[in-house]
């Protein structure tokens, strides 16, 4: 018939450790060396596995009667006949293979990321975001003018840029074998520059409208870029458990943020808070149409209302020690 | 402990710790022989029959949480003292309760009859009849008596003893909006709700605070206002003591009330800052202060220039609660070197209200900003915020503060700040209302 199979051995990290051309309709599997394949997996049978195609053409993985028996490469119902044309992942002792057909689809031709091109972005994103902090920096200072005020926080920001993208880079290492350490630094500094613009716009908007509350929320925004920086990342060293990596890192992102919340509520109760304007900008900034006053005092009932409740809600308690609060 | 007349004051209440902690330094000798004031022994001969220690007790173990003095008026054994002497019990009578201590060493229940929250004025009754008691004198209900007359105030000081103090009438203070009078002498905690009369031994006034800033500055309610809680006491129907916080409440109610309607009677000027004004109460007893950072070191990159008025009204409702103050604050800044975004951060770090804290006595605080174009006519748009808080135990009274920002150029500002404690929303919102409409360009 001319047919063509492959047959992948997967390493234990789940990459092609080899791969075997077959010519013909059938192989057998095994630790015997009259086997096509052969496998040094001591709980695999000599004659283990017999793979051939059905009558309908597909691929057909068959159990030689063995003690450890045939598995799909995730299943864990012990099966005597599995089908490859779907799912070409078998697991026989310790070992997964996989088996292909020569009409395997693959996927299209990825185009090449120039050479150096990440570390192109890394640096041009890496100048405007430094030069972003420097002058958001030189913009808020109000005291004595002194360069280590702006040099500082910025050295800062690039310490803790470069132990973040190098923690990364030596995890891609590990499970990757490559480091990526362009790739990993024009995503973490895209992420900088996203929180940045995220900053400016919402205090600005917080501002021009005199909406204190987006201003006070705005931080949720960081714990947002921070767990799809840490989906980014975890993109470049592989597709594997993604998912459980991107779980653990939403649930460790949630938990972050509800833990600042929190602890910013209980601080509020703790130490009360102050009157103020909030985070101003200049006049210019202002979009939101003059209040009459009005309309301003009629926002302000709804405090007296806010305090009243809180009020009816928490009565003061009477004494610590008598039986009941005075009726 | 406690604070009276807004930051500069104390009163006179103490713990018997504090009179534990403190050293007694040894006596200088005396050279020669000082004159002794014969009026001042027939003013405590007279006296010691009628003044009474009067101390909080705990409830729980009978140990003495507050001490203070008092001075019996009524053959039927009524007696005036502080409210503050007696405030724990009138706001807690299941934690505390009262007794007084004779002289003679006896001792007794007391029940609370009234109490006047605004004078720091309380009565008392001792459960015996047919005892001496003092007479107001009646110069004193005249309010005509003369500065420098001697007069004599007697309490407990410190819990060291029954104590004679003798000491000058010097009128009423001046920019008081409670009228108190200004007496030299050293008064000290314990004496408080103590009496102190003339030579004739007739009261004059009750011992309330002292400031802790001078020396031998001390304070005292008028006769007048004692005299007039007696009858309201003999009169009226008897408390409630299980009431008392709801009477409190009502006190603070009426006492805000007629203190904003004194207020728009007495006037509001217009006061120029920069190159705007804002609105100032023309009432005598508004303090003013101002402050500058034009001397700073180095040169402030902007100039700030305050003022602040403020009513130094302070109401002792508990240990936790003073309230009662008005205040109108200014602050105009112009910035030297800073660009339009570095003043706005300046602005912003010093756009803070005065009045914030941890009490947990009132609600967490409610704020809402807006842009606001107060009134018509040229004036400046204003960034505003009006923030509230309730005090939980007394309906209707907040604690208010008001800020706003003008608008109208970007290195120059004026914050504007009013702060009102224990307010009706109605008079916060008439004052508020007026505060905002007088910001203004000068010209």
């Amino acid at each position: 018939m001319g047919e063509v199979m492959w047959i992948e051995v997967l390493s234990r990290h789940g990459e092609v450790g080899s791969r075997q051309r077959i010519d013909g309709d059938a192989a057998t599997v095994g630790r015997a060396f009259d086997n096509d394949v052969v496998l040094d997996d001591p709980h695999v049978a000599p004659h283990h596995l017999r793979i051939s195609r059905g009558e309908d053409g597909e691929l057909v993985a068959e159990d030689l009667g063995t003690l450890n028996g045939l598995f799909h490469e995730h299943g864990t119902t012990r099966t005597p006949r599995v089908s490859l044309a779907k799912d070409p992942g078998i697991r026989i002792g310790r070992t997964v293979l996989r088996v292909h057909d020569s009409r395997h689809p693959v996927a299209p031709e990825r185009l090449l990321t120039p050479p150096r091109a990440h570390a192109k972005w890394a640096i041009g994103l890496g100048v405007l975001v430094v030069g972003a902090l420097a002058i958001l920096e030189w913009l808020d200072l109000t005291a004595e003018p002194n360069a280590t005020v702006i040099v500082r926080p910025v050295l800062g920001f690039m310490t803790g840029l470069a132990l973040w993208t190098g923690a990364w880079a030596l995890v891609s290492r590990i499970f990757l074998g490559q480091a990526r350490f362009a790739l990993q630094l024009r995503i973490a500094l895209s992420a900088c520059a996203a929180l940045i613009v995220w900053d400016q716009l919402t205090e600005s908007i917080s501002f021009s409208f005199a909406w204190r509350a987006l201003s006070d929320y705005a931080g949720l925004g960081f714990w947002v870029l921070l767990a799809a920086v840490c989906w980014a990342h975890l993109r470049v060293i592989g597709p594997r458990h993604m998912r459980v990596a991107m779980g653990l890192v939403v649930a460790l992102t949630c938990a972050g943020a509800a833990l600042q919340y929190l602890a910013r509520s209980e601080s509020q109760k703790l130490v009360g808070t102050r009157a103020s304007l909030g985070d101003l900008r200049p006049p210019e900034f202002r979009l939101a149409p003059l209040a009459s006053a009005d309309d301003f005092f009629r926002k302000a009932a709804f405090t007296k209302a806010k305090v009243d409740q809180a009020r009816a809600r928490e009565p003061s308690s009477g004494s610590l020690f008598g039986d009941e609060a005075t009726d | 402990m406690m604070l009276r007349l807004g930051l500069l004051a104390a009163a006179l209440l103490s713990s018997a710790s504090f009179a534990a902690a403190q050293p007694s330094a040894p006596a200088a000798p005396l050279s020669a022989a000082a004159p002794l004031s014969t009026a001042a022994e027939r003013v405590f001969d007279l006296a010691k029959p009628r003044i009474l220690q009067i101390r909080s007790l705990l409830q729980a173990t009978g140990r003495q949480s507050s001490l203070g003095s008092g001075f019996l008026v009524t053959p039927e054994g009524l007696a005036i003292t502080n409210y503050h002497v007696v405030s724990q019990y009138a706001l807690d009578p299941k934690t505390y309760r009262l007794e007084f201590l004779a002289p003679d060493g006896s001792k007794g229940a007391l029940r609370l009859l009234a109490f006047d929250v605004a004078h720091d004025l309380a009565v008392v009754k001792v459960d015996r009849g047919d005892l001496p008691y003092f007479e107001f004198d009646p110069r004193a209900l005249a309010d005509n008596l003369p500065k420098g007359e001697r007069i004599y105030a007697m309490g407990n000081p410190l819990d060291l003893g029954f104590t004679i103090v003798e000491g000058t009438y010097n009128g009423l203070v001046d920019k008081s909006y409670d009228e108190r009078i200004h007496f030299s002498g050293a008064i000290n905690p314990g004496m408080s709700g103590g009496p102190v009369a003339g030579g004739d031994g007739r009261i004059v006034g009750v011992n309330v605070a002292k400031r802790l800033d001078g020396e031998n500055v001390g304070f005292l309610v008028p006769a007048k206002f004692a005299s007039d809680l007696i009858d309201r006491a003999k009169k009226g129907p008897p408390l409630v003591v299980d009431k008392a916080r709801e009477e409190v409440g009502r006190q603070l109610a009426s006492w805000q009330a007629s203190f904003y309607a004194t207020l728009r009677d007495r006037g509001f000027r217009s006061s120029s800052f920069g190159p705007y004004r804002g609105l100032e109460s023309a009432a005598p007893w508004m303090t003013c202060w101002g402050a500058t950072n034009a001397d700073a070191i180095p040169k402030p990159r902007t100039a700030v220039n305050s003022t602040r008025c403020s009513s130094a009204t302070g109401i002792f409702v508990s240990d936790r609660i003073l309230t009662g103050r008005l205040d109108f604050a200014y602050s105009y800044f112009k910035a030297v070197d800073l660009n339009a975004f570095q003043f706005s951060k300046e602005l912003s770090q010093r756009s803070w209200g005065f009045d914030g804290g941890l009490s947990k006595r009132l609600t967490e605080q409610e704020c809402r900003d807006d842009f606001v174009e107060a009134g018509t006519g040229a004036r400046p748009p204003l960034r505003a915020t009006w923030c509230m808080r309730a005090y939980r135990e007394f309906e209707g009274l907040y604690n208010v503060t008001l800020l706003a920002l003008t608008q109208d150029r970007d290195r120059e500002a004026l914050l504007a700040q009013l702060t009102m404690q224990g307010v009706s929303y109605d008079n916060a919102v008439a004052l508020g209302r007026r505060f905002l409409e007088a910001i203004e360009w000068a010209k």
